[in-house]
């Protein structure tokens, strides 16, 4: 579903280390947060919840290798506060569940259990937006800027920034589905930054296109940034983390491991990655 | 986050959102049927076919299947064409939240934008079947035994009002089975069945009141039910039959319909709001 990719970001193209604001009011908190995923007729093979209600087994009767419903724990009980002024990175290993988390806060993806509070609605930048495939560029921007909540004389007014901004020329005029992966990633980002939020997330942003791109956008995420009162930053980049947040929250298997300043988590976590030897360990349902 | 805003304010937030349904339907109407070598024709060949097999079943072969209806070729066009709008427009909402999850996932808007857009879209692609329509219901009469030319009358004029109402009435139910559809996706294999089955409980293709039994407990069931009393006021505003003359009392009673039933279905889609997205 989601194509992000992981690339490492050049050093020289880091931004200079943000300094600290004075910390306000908080802007978002976390109370408790689950998050649980329901799987259809995933295949049981031991990674499923070993209980199993008398339903579930009625419902299965008839198929002995497909449980009807698995399900998935991606976040589980998390909490914290973030103040206007802080910007929070958010770091963990593949499927320990940041994207969720993001996502549970944005309001996107609604908490099994838990509440999340906001003081102002909260905008997730990312490279993923939803696209209508067989549209033309011009026609998505549209419908994208109208998804983000603009209305449509604004959106009218900033179509031929945003068109420009992703660099795709004639192919504007074109299906997005003749778009080559770059084009069509550069269309979401410019797409997703056509407003400025009070609290803004970014997840995996900075990964978008060839190297003259990336700089563009990191600029661009600089600017929305000093408009935004809180950020949050998902990046498996240790250094981009510590060049552009404050503060840092470590989370692993949905649980949050470690929470607090910028360097130390970082450093923490560094140590984790160097020393891990299974990489599959966040992919096991179990534990 | 993630909590059902209260109702007023969540009425506002749809309406805010109206160039965005707008435009989401619109661009979905211009997708449809990209792909294919005749493209937009089939939003109108389709339904033509549909009734075209239905007036050789219920028009030809069984001649008894409306009594006292002239032209029975007609009849079962605006039956059949009418219904399938209903139809589409229901199928059309169960399926709205899961296709569309993606959107849910990436931006936080009212939910009740997603049905409600595909049901704009059904809405606007129903224009040229109208159109077309109206056309077949001139040349119908001219098939053996259905009484001669149809000549074209004021009232036709107020098709347009018509399907608006059957329109707002079927976004009724594309909501409900929205919210259902949304948790429960088993419903889209049930639901075509029960559609079939309203195709002849509101009698698309057979005149209810001339076919059942004067005194069967069923009778008044059938022709007071909803999506029949649609199906009588698009024939009635066609003005062919002199049986089915339009009354005030007809409108009346659809429009009552459509406002109850869409504001039953806001409602309930509204209900589970903060649950849409989740897997």
């Amino acid at each position: 579903m989601t194509d992000d990719i992981d690339y490492e970001i050049d050093a020289e193209d880091l931004p200079k280390r943000v300094e600290r604001k004075e910390l306000g009011s908080p802007s978002v908190i976390v109370d408790d947060v689950h998050i649980t995923y329901r799987v259809f007729g995933a295949r049981r093979g031991g990674t499923t919840q070993a209980k199993t209600s008398l339903i579930n087994r009625a419902i299965s009767a008839g198929r002995p290798d497909t449980g009807p419903i698995t399900e998935v724990k991606a976040v589980r009980g998390v909490s914290f506060i973030a103040h206007h002024g802080e910007s929070v990175g958010i770091l963990g290993t593949n499927g320990s569940g940041k994207s969720t988390l993001l996502r549970a806060i944005a309001g996107l993806l609604p908490p099994t259990k838990g509440r999340v509070f906001v003081s102002a609605e909260p905008a997730l930048l990312g490279v993923n937006a939803a696209l209508l495939p067989r549209l033309t560029g011009e026609r998505n921007i549209t419908v994208g800027g109208l998804a983000l909540g603009l209305n449509a004389r604004e959106v009218r007014e900033r179509t031929p920034a945003v068109a420009d901004f992703a660099e795709l020329g004639d192919f504007l005029y074109l299906p997005m589905s003749s778009y080559s992966s770059g084009m069509g990633s550069r269309l979401r980002f410019a797409i997703s930054t056509m407003q400025t939020p009070d609290i803004l997330m970014i997840d995996e942003a900075l990964s978008t296109g060839d190297a003259s791109f990336r700089k563009k956008s990191t600029e661009r995420i600089e600017q929305i940034r000093d408009g935004a009162g809180t950020v949050f930053f998902v990046s498996h980049s240790l250094g981009a983390v510590r060049a552009m947040c404050t503060r840092a929250l470590w989370i692993e298997k949905g649980q949050l491991v470690a929470d607090g300043d910028v360097d130390e988590v970082c450093d923490a976590y560094h140590d984790f990655v160097q020393n891990r030897t299974n990489a599959s360990a966040g992919a096991n349902l179990n534990r | 986050m993630g909590v059902r805003p209260p109702f007023g304010r969540y009425i506002r937030g749809v309406w805010g959102r109206r160039s965005f349904i707008w435009n989401l339907a619109s661009s979905r109407a211009y997708v449809r049927n990209q792909g294919s070598y005749l493209g937009q024709a089939w939003t109108v060949l389709r339904p033509i076919l549909d009734a075209a097999t239905m007036i050789i079943i219920f028009g030809f072969i069984f001649h008894s299947s409306a009594p006292g209806i002239q032209n029975r070729a007609a009849f079962i066009l605006i039956g059949s064409f009418t219904y399938t709008f209903f139809q589409q427009i229901v199928m059309a909402g169960i399926g709205s939240i899961s296709s569309d999850l993606q959107l849910i996932r990436s931006h936080q808007f009212p939910r009740a934008v997603v049905p409600l857009s595909t049901v704009m879209t059904e809405t606007v692609l129903f224009g040229p079947i109208l159109i077309a329509m109206v056309i077949l219901v001139l040349f119908t009469g001219l098939l053996p035994g259905m009484g001669g030319f149809e000549t074209p009358h004021w009232s036709w004029l107020l098709l347009p009002v018509a399907a608006a109402l059957l329109a707002i009435f079927s976004a009724g139910g594309a909501l409900f089975f929205a919210r259902i559809g949304a948790r429960t996706p088993d419903v889209a294999n049930v639901v075509p069945f029960l559609l079939s089955l309203g195709r002849f409980a509101s009698g698309a293709t057979f005149s209810i009141a001339g076919l059942t039994g004067q005194h069967s407990w069923f009778r008044p069931l059938l022709l007071h039910q909803p999506v029949q009393i649609f199906l009588e006021l698009f024939r009635s505003v066609f003005g062919n039959e002199p049986h089915i003359p339009m009354s005030s009392a007809l409108w009346l009673q659809a429009g009552a319909w459509a406002v109850g039933f869409f504001a039953l279905g806001f409602i309930f889609f509204w209900g589970a709001e903060e649950t849409y997205g989740r897997d």
